[in-house]
Parts: structure tokens; sequence; C-alpha cells
């Protein structure tokens, strides 16, 4: 059965049907009622994608995240998804690679499927890639720091601070030699923390070694090649910051074949804190990033500018949310644990 | 008695506080319903979690409770508040965030959503370590500007008793154009231990409520009103009309109830607002305004107290209580007992003024 027949039977217009479907305030009572009593009873459905050219509309977003084997992206995903079921939305999960071409096909495959909207993950999309998106009347919402795109809203953490509080911690214990480690994505997130891991060493005078800062592939595998490399040094460092839990894990790892007792003879900080840093031998210092309230607060932001009327400035919003330090038990406080903010 | 309180003319100036009592919008009309001037919703924030169990410890007087804001997600509030406003009453949306922009963000939707104000919960003592915020003057500001430049309803700011100064932290807020200022907040606490499991009554803090408090919210109240220029709305430990008429005559203009909801339920908000309105026909006092304050003109500084040389007297010098209280508190030695006999050593007396409070009888008075 279709529209056109549902308003035969109701003795409407098809132009009414179509109202109690996408705009049901605009019709009175009675006739809704009579109208949606006989659409329960002929089981019609909406034809969706019809109802997209008609409206603009399609009820659904993309979400481009740079690894679907990273946990930390797949927290920021229940997050938008959370708030796009709510709004009845359906979200196409789409799973970057950190590549910036494959990207960049998925965003077309997106445009083609006519989603209503997209939030990109530490994205590597540059400018002009938004900005075409955005021309075709398609909101774009970033959570991390994207290569270099401003302009539009935005979703954040200060990662800068947030390392340079990690390192201050293995500095107040009595560290001084502190490597890092850091995974080749997120980029400009990773940069980020190096910066502050250098700035916080540079304050309290302590060298920088070239050779204690690290970049490998953001996974285990790359934590313990890495922490393979500083435990084969003459001076081997004392404590390591990595730049994402996943790193931090393949040192653990590599620190327990070589025989070295963490946090005793070496410590280590992580960064992200994915449910599994608090499961981890020993459970992982780590800087907790909000990463589930990235993903709910870039969607509230995607939706505001999909349900805005246009007096509305909803355009450039960047929200800056607030990462923690969660000491547990892998740098030298055995017996404590807490939270610095 | 009606208020003015910045800007919102309350029919009264009692207030649900926020707490889970108003933890939806069915709940918030329980307090309207039950006559409250205003309500305030449970604190939102932006990632709604499941409460912990237990949440809450009672030692008969005050409350310990480490609840973690509202369950519902601020989507669900457009919902919520739409019941809660679904009839007449006043309805405040308290927010609490980390950072300035989430503050700012989420007042915004709950402005959006018919909020007629906004309560910036960000000085509580749980989990969260918000305390370290409330007692930061120039943290306070920066969030209270942010939110204030991003919405155009009022703004009130809850505050820390455990805060350094917190007149300081209440005219950081005046300046950064808040509206008003509440205090206090809960006061972070581990209500007691279990000497033989050495379990703590709660597996972490939380904030304390309920009548011990009152003593720390009356001076805070009044350290705000005698140093900024600015609406404030007292809490902590009001039970009855007179507690609230405390708060108000050390400056409030407005007060709100929480732990005596939590632990009577909403028939305590009709109970104080009635015996309140009572009081005031008898006083002849229509609007808060008429009283707010009297006690501080009675607030001196240490310095200025003019000393008279009081010492203690009896009314009578037979006393048939065998408590010994007076006896017992009496470091000068003053007073001893022979029997049913008092004997007052008068010239030891120094004024201090325990045995008129410790005596159950009212026995003592001071005078000169």
């Amino acid at each position: 059965m279709n529209i056109k027949e549902i308003a035969k039977i109701a003795g409407v217009s098809v132009a009414t049907v179509s109202r109690v479907l996408n705009h049901p305030d605009s019709v009175a009572p009675e006739t809704k009622e009579r109208i949606l009593n006989v659409i329960k009873e002929s089981d019609y459905t909406p034809n969706w994608f019809a109802r997209g050219l008609n409206f603009n509309r399609t009820n659904t977003i993309g979400l481009l995240i740079p690894n679907i084997l990273n946990p930390s992206y797949m927290e920021i995903a229940k997050g938008v998804e959370d708030v796009a079921h709510q709004k009845d939305y359906t979200t196409f999960l789409c799973n970057a690679e950190n590549a910036v071409e494959k990207e960049r096909r998925y965003v077309e495959s997106l445009m083609r499927r006519k989603v209503d909207g997209i939030v990109l993950v530490s994205s590597l999309l540059e400018s002009e890639d938004v900005d075409a998106v955005m021309k075709q009347g398609v909101p774009v919402v970033l959570i991390g720091e994207n290569r270099n795109i401003s302009g539009i809203p935005i979703v954040r953490i200060d990662c800068h601070g947030a390392a340079a509080k990690a390192v201050r911690h293995l500095i107040d214990i009595g560290y001084r030699d502190i490597a890092i480690i850091y995974g080749t994505t997120p980029e400009r997130e990773n940069m980020r923390k190096i910066e502050g891991y250098k700035q916080v060493l540079t304050e309290e005078g302590i060298p920088l070694r070239n050779d204690y800062v690290m970049e490998v592939a953001n996974t285990v595998e790359g934590g313990y090649i890495a922490a393979r490399r500083l435990i084969g040094m003459v001076k081997r460092p004392r404590a390591i910051f990595t730049s994402s839990d996943l790193l931090a894990f393949g040192v653990i790892d590599a620190m327990r074949d070589y025989s070295i007792r963490v946090p005793e003879e070496v410590a280590i900080v992580g960064f992200d804190n994915i449910r599994m840093s608090n499961l981890i031998e020993p459970k992982l210092t780590t800087i907790e990033k909000p990463m589930h309230k990235m993903g709910l607060v870039g969607a509230r932001l995607l939706f505001d500018i999909m349900d805005s009327k246009e007096e509305e400035d909803t355009s450039s919003r960047e929200i800056l949310l607030q990462s923690k330090l969660k000491i547990r038990k892998s740098c030298g406080h055995r017996d404590r644990i807490g939270e610095i903010f | 008695m009606k208020t003015d309180f910045m800007g919102l003319k309350l029919k009264n100036p009692i207030i649900v506080a926020a707490g889970p009592w108003n933890r939806d919008g069915r709940s918030i009309r329980k307090g309207i319903t039950a006559g409250a001037g205003a309500v305030i919703t449970e604190s939102i924030v932006s990632d709604a979690l499941f409460d912990v169990r237990p949440r809450v410890a009672y030692n008969g007087s005050g409350v310990q409770n480490i609840r973690l804001y509202s369950d519902i997600q601020v989507e669900g509030w457009q919902r919520e508040m739409d019941i809660a406003k679904s009839k007449e009453g006043v309805v405040i949306a308290s927010v609490s965030a980390h950072t300035p922009s989430e503050l700012a963000y989420l007042a915004m939707k709950m402005e959006k959503f018919g909020a007629d104000a906004i309560e910036l919960c960000i000085s509580s003592p749980m989990g969260e370590s918000l305390e370290v915020v409330a007692s930061d003057a120039d943290r306070v500001y920066a969030m209270t500007k942010e939110v204030v430049e991003n919405i155009k309803i009022p703004v009130m700011v809850k505050l820390s008793q455990n805060a350094t100064n917190i007149s300081r932290v209440a005219k950081a807020v005046k300046n950064a154009g808040g509206a008003g200022v509440s205090a206090i907040n809960t006061v972070r606490c581990i209500l007691g231990v279990d000497i033989e499991t050495a379990e703590p009554s709660l597996p972490t803090y939380g904030g304390y409520s309920g009548l011990p408090i009152k003593p720390l919210g009356l001076a805070s109240v009044a350290s705000i009103a005698q140093a900024v220029d600015i609406p404030i709305c007292g809490i902590g430990g009001i039970s009855n009309y007179k507690n609230a008429l405390e708060y108000i005559m050390l400056g409030a203009s407005a007060v709100q109830m929480g732990t005596a909801v939590m632990i009577n339920g909403f028939d305590k908000i009709t109970e104080v607002v009635e015996d309140l309105e009572e009081w005031a026909q008898r006083k002849g006092i229509k609007e808060v305004k008429a009283i707010r304050g009297k006690a501080l003109e009675h607030l001196k500084s240490f310095e200025e107290i003019k000393i008279e040389p009081i010492v203690s007297r009896i009314s009578s010098d037979i006393c048939t209580l065998n408590c010994d209280a007076c006896v017992k508190g009496c470091i000068y030695e003053v007073i001893k007992k022979e029997g049913t006999k008092l004997i007052m050593d008068v010239d030891k007396c120094t004024g201090c003024g325990l045995c008129t409070f410790s005596c159950p009888d009212k026995k003592f008075h001071l005078d000169w």
C-alpha cells in the first residue's frame, strides 16, 4: 500500500497524510488519529529514501573514526550513537584506517547516501575536504584535533596540559630519566602531548634526549617494540609516558618478557583510560580522556546545527572537556589510588 | 511572604534544593504542588551515569551522600522540563561540568528547555573534586562568565563552605555577571567507620548535609552578605520555618531545603511554607526584604565587642536535678553543690556563659 491509497481510504489529500508523518503537530487531532489508524491497519511504512528526497532528511549521520581496533574510538563512537539513537537516527560507522584517501572515499560515499551530518574523529582531512562537504549543506563536527581546520564546531581536550600533568606526576615521584613513546596517529594530538612532555622536562632543568622520544604505530605491538629498544639502551629510562594506553600495554608486555618489574624498575603512565587499563597488571596509571562524553557532546553539536533555525549561531562552538590523571599502580604508588584534576 | 530573588518573583522564599528528590519532571511537580517558591532540578551533566549503591548514610542527625548527579541525559531533560513546567511554578536548572565551555553548553540547553534560571553546581565535594574549583576565585569567575555570556536567564553559583575565603569567591561571581550565589553545598565527609570491620560508612568520600551543617551555612551566608552586594540563597540544615528565618536574617533572599525533604518527604515543604506564612502574617511582614539581614546589624567583628563585667547568676539556689552539668562544666570552679544547694563563688566567675546553655533547667543567666 502506498501513500495515495492511504489518503483515499482516510478521505484526505496526500499532503495531509504526509503532514501527519512529518509534521504531526500541524494536523487536527481527530484527522491525525483517523489517518494513523488507517496506516496502522494497512501495514504501511514510509519510504525513507523518498522521505529524504522530499524533506532533505535521511535520518542518518556518518561517523569516521581512525581505527576500529582502538577501544578509545569505540567509546567515542558509543557516545555519538547514544545521542543519534535517541534522536531516531542511524549512524554509519566508517573505519578510516588512518589513511586520508580512505577517509575521502568514505566521505564521498556518505554524501552519495545523503547523510544529514558527519562527525570526524581525529581526522586527517584537510580544510578543503571539509569545506566541500559543508558547501553541499551537510554540517560537520570534529571530535579531537584535526590537521588544521578552524571555524567549525569541535570537542577536544587539552592534550598538551594533560601530558604535562602525567610527566609532572612522574617527576613528583622522583623520576628524572623519562622517555615518551608516541603513536604516528592521532597526529596533531600526539604533537601536543610531546610539547607538554618537553615543556615540563625543560622547566625542571632535565636535559631532553632525542633517543628517549620514540615514534611507533599506535598499537600494542608498537609499544612492545619501542620498549624493547629502550630496554636495550645503556642508560635505560626509569619511567615511560606513552601517548595511548594501547602503547602502554605493549610496554608492560615487553617488560614482563624481559623480567623487568613495573613499577619497581620502570614506571609507566598511559593516556586515554580505556577500560582494560584497570584490568591489566599492574593497573595502569593513565590520563583519563572523557571519550564517551566527547562522543555525546560532538553528536549534540551536530544535531544543534541540523535542528537549528537560521537565526541561531551554532557555527563554531568549541567545547573543551577536562581530562584527569588517574593514579593507579604502574608508577611507584603501589598503595595509593587517586585522581588529579 | 513574597521574595524577589535574582529578578525572579517568588511567592515564598522556600526553594527545593537540587537533588535526587527532583530527579525528573514528575518529582519536580511534587515540590511545586507542595507549595515551594521554586524547585531546582537534580544536577544535570554531559554524560549521565548510573547510580552507585548504596549512596546514602544517615546517623540520625546528618546525612552523607555519594550520589553523582542526574541519570537522565540532556536530551531527556527536554521532556522532563516540559512535564515540570506544564502548570505554574518556577524551575531552576542545576548544571555541573568541569570546564567553562562544557558548563555553558549545558546551561544553554536548559535555557532552551524552559528553565527560569540556572544554578551552577561547581562545588560538589564528591568524587569529581569540584570543590577544588569552588575555592579558586579565578576559575569560578571564568566558568560563571562563560555561562552568563551565553544565556539570558539569571545565573546563580552554588558555593562551598570549604573555600579559603568564600566572600572572595562570591565577589568573583558578581564580577563575572552572576545574578546570585547559593551557599553552602554539602561538606566533604566520611560519616563514620565501623571499628569491627574497619569499613567507612560508604566506600568513598561524600557530601555532609542536614542539621549539623546549619551553623556552617549561616556563617557562610553572613560572611558573603557582609562583603558582597549579591542576592544570596541560604542552604544547610533547614528543617523548620525558624531555620529559614535565621538564614534570611543573616542576609539570604531565599533558602533551599534538601535533606529535610529526603528524610521527611515533600510534606515538610508544605509545613515550612505554611508556618512561615503564619509567622509573617502575625508579624505583619509581606516581603522577605523587610527582615533580610536584620541579624547582621548585631553581628560585630571581634574587636568591636564591648565587654561588660557580667558574671553568672542564679534565679534560685535550690537544684533537685542530679546532673551536675554546671559543676562539671565550670573550669573556673565557680559553681559547687552541697546536697540540693548551689553555691556560687561569683568572684571567680569570668562570664564565659557555658552554664547558661548546659543547665537543663535554665537556672543561670549573665548579669552585672
